[in-house]
């Protein structure tokens, strides 16, 4: 009898766990989605509506099967139905989406959203409340791309690549080729919040397609230059060339080429860079304050055209010269932009400042923007030519003899 | 279980075991003096029983004698020349003459003298024909069996490209030859007994003395009496008989039919039990890592072993999370999929009409069932099965858009995948313990992946194989042991045998140390 009760309480024992194996499991499938039902969104625009609306504006992959896998190749150039933009207004993004999304059968993933873009007018009037939602929402990722567009983001959205699927890819591997400045979400709201209070955006302009009979009124968009806010509104533009003389003190020049004319000569060197680093050393003496910006760079000549032997130490060291001349001369062209015009420390002096004098710095700190306007700027540049390449200057004077 | 117990107590019998019963009572007569009584009983013991021969002749003209033998089973040919010739053609017989000077005129050299009728029968039932002679009460067993046997071949289930290419058959003593060739040393002991009321199954209980712990083989000694069943018809009734954890998913007892690889475990200091009439034998104990060490890893070089275990190693979890991971990732976690990634799978996914769990169950059963039908038909049907299965899960099954063609790689991926552990019970048991974590991640997601994994884990640091843990050398953590599982390290470093069998003895020993070949230093 005893060991039919123990069978009995095994038994009941072994059920009760089961049923909270089962009750484990009855937690599952809340949000289980297919990819079928997901509206995948591949960019974002957000633009300033009339009164004090916003437009979101979503660049939605259409999940068209290919045909039969048989001619894809010859398909692949008409990609004009891969994708389509949306948009809806509201005041903030999280209310402009729920009236998207009465506008789309499936629901709005964000996961794979890897750009943002935000129109000229949005960004003049300010971002900051918007980049809360890429920040706050737990879908978007923090690591897309952010740009701000000349024209509105929704024709961005619209419009056309020739090389690349959509615009949104488009726009993401010009920032990755690194010739520009690269800024994600998370960074913007960074340089936001940070003490400088000053951002440098990607900006975005339309180029017309290499064959205007086919693609007529379809712009391709590319990167020209940079838009920077301080604070979170739009101040004014560098232009490709100011991009790049900032890229140095932040240490974010990491590739390019650098093209020199000789004064006496109608000709060039062009350099490639291989490696630099860049260093701000601050400094605060007599309430004077200073910054020097330590670049060291490495560099290999990829074209010579001019008669200068660069074997020869002489003439290596006045290439040399001359280079430390013209990225100075980009990093003064910026700085003076930026510092004179704008007012706006999108260098990270504020962060130097902060790390070598806390104390002073907290003291100075509400006067940062007065501050920085009269902050003196030194620069200390050093150069390495690393491969001169093959030297054939003979060839050369022989072609111009004949 | 409790049926039976239920029904027995009750006092039913089993019709089989009225049967052993009154065979049960044969044990008790000793061979009567008179060879007519002897022959009666064993004849009303193999009564309706064609194939059994009672020849009766004279020796000596006057002394009656009877050869009892099974057709079939023995050398007639060798019976007539070296038994019946010399008794019949013996001109003189005293009566009084024991029958061990009988049997040394006997021209065999496997004779044995046997007192009671249930011996007469055992050696007739394995082919060993018996003389009686009248007045005597003992008789004859000579050892000429002979029966059709299976060459020995290439052992299908575990081929090898480097490696010896002869595999165990089913005659008992052909394997223990075989065996025997390998490890000539006195130490190699074979110890028998005969398990089966009915079949009378010869088990060999092989080890070596001096390496084998003396606790193991007493355990495996234990477990193997303690079997009582009617019969053994191939080593996995044994090997279900003498599990650690019988409803465990993994295998705990290894089975082979390579002597090279029995050879091997009976240098590590395990057991090996070989039972006559299958090929396959049974090494114990068994552990996790030996699932995926496969003969040819010790034949190659140590590199290439090391690589490829590594290979089989990835493949193994490719085998068991593949479906379930891709279901996950689908349905739970998009945003893990690289973005050109998830746009093609959408595509792909577009005008399927499944959820992906049911997808991947779909084309999961489809794989298990083309694998076993391959298995089961007919040579001759088997190429248009595999014509036809290469359809089913191919790109009809796309464009009929049942499944996507993703999955239809992740399937065909995952049934690779299962068929590189070089055990085939350890594929099997991984292949069936991926449909549970399948669904798993069909409710929870990565969460439920790890779920199962970790319900996996815990298990396998339950179980243990003849005392052995089954993770052994990785749980409990051995390091030195890791030598034969992160590595195969080369044989001039492999210079002990696994702790896990051999370290009662302390003869943990294998080899001398400092044998790294090189060229020699110096000298002439």
């Amino acid at each position: 009898m005893m060991g039919f009760f123990r069978r009995r309480k095994k038994k009941y024992i072994s059920l009760v766990l089961l049923l909270c194996l089962i009750i484990l499991l009855l937690a599952g499938c809340w949000d289980r989605t297919e990819v079928n039902d997901l509206a995948i969104i591949l960019a974002t625009g957000v633009d300033q509506s009339k009164k004090e609306e916003i437009e979101l504006s979503v660049q939605v992959f259409i999940p068209k099967p290919a045909e039969s896998g048989q001619q894809e190749g010859v398909s692949s150039g008409n990609n004009s139905s891969q994708t389509l933009v949306r948009s809806a207004k509201g005041v903030t993004i999280a209310d402009a989406m729920s009236r998207l999304q009465e506008k789309l059968t499936r629901r709005i993933f964000w996961g794979q959203n890897e750009v943002l873009i935000i129109g000229e007018k949005l960004a003049e009037k300010g971002i900051g409340d918007h980049i809360d939602f890429w920040m706050g929402h737990t879908e978007p990722r923090e690591r897309a791309d952010v740009f701000v567009s000349m024209d509105s983001a929704k024709e961005v959205l619209e419009s056309m690549p020739e090389l690349e699927r959509d615009s949104a890819k488009q726009l993401r591997k010009l920032v990755d080729s690194q010739i520009g400045v690269k800024v994600t979400v998370k960074s913007l709201s960074e340089m936001l919040t940070g003490d400088a209070g000053a951002a440098v955006i990607p900006w975005v302009a339309k180029m017309s397609p290499s064959n205007l009979a086919v693609n007529k009124g379809k712009n391709i968009p590319f990167i020209k230059g940079a838009a920077v806010l301080r604070g979170d509104k739009m101040v004014g533009r560098l232009s490709d060339k100011e991009t790049r003389g900032i890229l140095w003190p932040r240490n974010e020049a990491k590739s390019g080429i650098i093209t020199i004319s000789l004064k006496d000569e109608k000709a060039f060197v062009s350099l490639n860079l291989l490696r630099s680093h860049n260093q701000l050393i601050p400094k605060i003496s007599n309430g004077n304050w200073s910054i020097k910006v330590k670049t060291d760079a490495d560099l290999e000549v990829i074209q010579n055209t001019t008669s200068l032997n660069l074997l020869n130490l002489k003439s290596s060291k006045k290439l040399k010269r001359m280079v430390v001349q013209v990225i100075e001369e980009r990093e003064r062209l910026a700085l003076s932009k930026a510092q004179k015009k704008m007012n706006a420390d999108i260098f990270g002096f504020a962060a130097a400042f902060q790390r070598d004098y806390p104390g002073t710095w907290k003291k100075k700190k509400n006067e940062w923007s007065e501050i920085f306007r009269k902050v003196d700027v030194t620069f200390e540049t050093k150069v390495n030519i690393r491969r001169t390449g093959l030297s054939n200057e003979k060839a050369k004077k022989g072609g111009r003899e004949r | 279980m409790n049926y039976f117990k239920h029904r027995k107590s009750k006092g039913y019998r089993f019709p089989s075991q009225q049967i052993t019963e009154t065979l049960s009572k044969l044990p008790n007569i000793p061979i009567n003096l008179g060879l007519n009584q002897n022959i009666q009983i064993l004849k009303s013991a193999y009564t309706d029983c064609s194939d059994v021969v009672f020849r009766e002749f004279t020796i000596g003209a006057r002394t009656k004698a009877a050869l009892i033998y099974i057709d079939g089973l023995s050398n007639t040919q060798e019976i007539d020349q070296q038994v019946l010739m010399p008794l019949v053609q013996l001109e003189s017989f005293d009566p009084e003459t024991s029958i061990e000077n009988v049997s040394k005129k006997l021209a065999v050299s496997d004779v044995l003298v046997i007192n009671t009728i249930t011996d007469v029968i055992k050696q007739i039932s394995i082919g060993n024909p018996v003389i009686l002679i009248n007045n005597k009460i003992k008789g004859i067993s000579i050892g000429l069996p002979k029966w059709e046997k299976r060459g020995i071949e290439d052992p299908v289930a575990e081929s090898v490209i480097r490696g010896p290419r002869e595999g165990f058959v089913e005659t008992l003593r052909v394997n223990t030859s075989l065996l025997r060739r390998k490890i000539r040393h006195p130490a190699l002991k074979m110890k028998q007994m005969t398990i089966g009321k009915f079949t009378e199954t010869q088990v060999i209980i092989a080890y070596i003395e001096g390496i084998a712990s003396n606790t193991l083989i007493k355990e495996v000694t234990n477990r193997l009496e303690r079997i009582e069943i009617d019969g053994i018809l191939e080593s996995g009734y044994i090997e279900e008989m003498i599990e650690d954890d019988p409803f465990s998913p993994f295998p705990q007892v290894l089975s082979t039919e390579r002597p090279d690889v029995a050879a091997s475990s009976l240098l590590e200091g395990r057991v090996v039990i070989l039972i006559d009439g299958t090929p396959f034998t049974l090494i114990a104990p068994c552990t996790f890592a030996s699932l995926l060490q496969a003969p040819e890893d010790y034949y190659n070089r140590f590199l290439i072993s090391t690589f490829i275990r590594w290979l089989r190693y990835l493949f193994f979890f490719i085998a068991l999370l593949a479906p379930s991971a891709y279901v996950a990732i689908l349905t739970y976690h998009q945003e893990m999929v690289p973005s050109s990634l998830l746009l093609t799978i959408a595509q792909s996914r577009e005008q399927i009409p499944f959820p992906a769990l049911i997808e991947a169950f779909i084309m999961e059963i489809t794989f298990e069932a083309l694998r076993e039908a391959g298995i089961r038909l007919p040579k001759q049907v088997g190429a248009a099965v595999s014509i036809v299965g290469a359809l089913v899960i191919g790109q009809a099954a796309t464009t009929a858009g049942l499944v996507s063609s993703a999955m239809v790689m992740v399937v065909a991926i995952t049934g690779v995948a299962s068929f590189l552990l070089p055990r085939y019970a350890a594929g099997i048991s991984i292949r069936m313990l991926r449909f549970p974590i399948m669904i798993l991640s069909g409710i929870l997601g990565l969460l439920g992946v790890m779920l199962g994994i970790i319900a996996i884990v815990v298990h396998l640091c339950t179980i243990r194989s003849f005392g052995v843990p089954y993770l052994n050398s990785m749980a409990p953590l051995k390091i030195h042991n890791l030598k034969d599982v992160l590595i195969r390290a080369p044989w001039w470093a492999m210079n002990t045998r696994p702790e896990s069998t051999s370290i009662e003895l302390g003869n943990l020993q294998r080899q001398p140390h400092d044998q790294k070949p090189g060229p020699s230093k110096g000298g002439d």
